[in-house]
């Protein structure tokens, strides 16, 4: 985890797109295309919106590929483009529905793509989305620079040098985001737990730091 | 807990902890039971942290983006303008419109009635008219090809 190789093939793929070479822009695209419209997904929480912004993230890159210095890995300078856009579009989200006077709805219950059961019995099974429900509504509260860089630690596995170099920010300012977002997931999980045992409402400071 | 011991903690969860620190962070939460229960705590929070595979790429996706990046690098089709390039091309296509009907109403019931108007076959009428048309239909011709990067047809027969 954490290691960059110096030269990435994906800069000569985007130097080539940027002479016109298009078979070359859409090896890139191959090559990168799962782990973004993962990406995409996870930040967006919605499939179908993950595909059109995972598009143009290639787009932006296709337009640039003149422009940009190869500095590191391709895929975390796709990353950046992503995040940029997918936290634009989720605050879009946020004033559209502030403008409507809508209250912030709980994640769907159920995703729009419903995975394969890959647990081998049906009460494992139920755990399994018991918990992919539990982590979306937790995720869903909370905030961008802090869902950001959980995402990025947890679900894609990236070091925290990584993360800085994805979101410009330092090694401390990943490290401070996500202990936040750990210490406030647990405070919504106690929160959760304690309504479902019918217990009064946790105080909502509790777990802030 | 200091906030030292607290980065430590959840840079042992994430494995960014240099192995010589991640063993002694580990022998020390053997002995402290308090972060021992703190550390159990992060790591079941860390761990419980689950969310479905995410939806297969559909079939066909990279191709469509190329094929999208090389129409919009071509400059061929206006529907793949960003969304303001034909939000202002509508806009002025309205405009243009709404202008050109709203000088068809005016004009007849006007009090001042130019006696050319009434009179259908004054060629300078018909000049004015013309002129009126032409102006609104060629800044929109104009602004169209401006758009697209290119010149028109018409600028091109000119002398």
């Amino acid at each position: 985890m954490g290691t960059d190789l110096p030269t990435d093939p994906g800069w000569d793929a985007l130097a080539r797109t940027a002479r016109g070479d298009t078979g070359a822009f859409t090896g890139l695209v191959e090559a990168h295309q799962e782990r973004l419209l993962r990406l995409c997904e996870r930040l967006l929480g919605d499939p179908e919106e993950a595909r059109d912004a995972a598009q143009e993230v290639f787009l932006k890159a296709f337009r640039k590929a003149g422009e940009v210095r190869p500095l590191g890995q391709v895929y975390t300078w796709l990353y950046r483009i992503a995040m940029n856009l997918c936290l634009n579009k989720l605050r879009r989200r946020k004033l559209v529905r502030f403008l409507r006077f809508e209250a912030d709805p709980e994640e769907p219950d159920a995703p729009a793509f419903d995975p394969p059961d890959a647990a081998p019995d049906p009460a494992s099974a139920l755990e399994a989305r018991r918990r992919w429900q539990a982590t979306r509504k937790a995720i869903a509260k909370l905030p961008d620079n802090q869902r950001a860089v959980l995402i990025l630690a947890r679900f894609e596995g990236l070091s925290y040098r990584q993360i800085a170099e994805v979101l410009g920010i330092t090694e401390g300012a990943v490290e401070s985001r996500l202990f936040r977002a750990m210490r406030r997931i647990e405070a919504i999980e106690g929160r959760e737990d304690a309504q479902e045992k019918g217990a009064p409402r946790v105080s909502r400071t509790e777990g802030k730091r | 807990m200091n906030r030292r011991m607290e980065s430590n903690l959840m840079r042992l969860l994430h494995g960014e902890l240099p192995s010589e620190e991640a063993r002694d962070l580990r022998a020390r939460i053997e002995r402290d039971p308090a972060l021992r229960e703190e550390y159990r705590r992060l790591r079941a929070t860390w761990e419980g942290l689950s969310l479905p595979p995410s939806a297969p790429v559909p079939p066909g996706f990279a191709q469509r983006v190329a094929v999208r990046a090389r129409t919009e690098q071509a400059g061929l089709s206006l529907s793949l303008a960003p969304g303001w390039v034909r939000a202002t091309a509508a806009a002025a296509l309205v405009i243009g419109a709404a202008v050109g009907v709203g000088v068809g109403e005016i004009w007849p019931l006007g009090e001042t009635k130019p006696a050319a108007v009434t009179q259908q076959a004054d060629p300078q009428t018909l000049e004015t008219a013309d002129a009126i048309d032409g102006s609104l239909a060629e800044g929109y011709w104009t602004a169209m090809d401006e758009l697209n990067g290119g010149t028109s047809e018409t600028e091109e027969a000119l002398p």
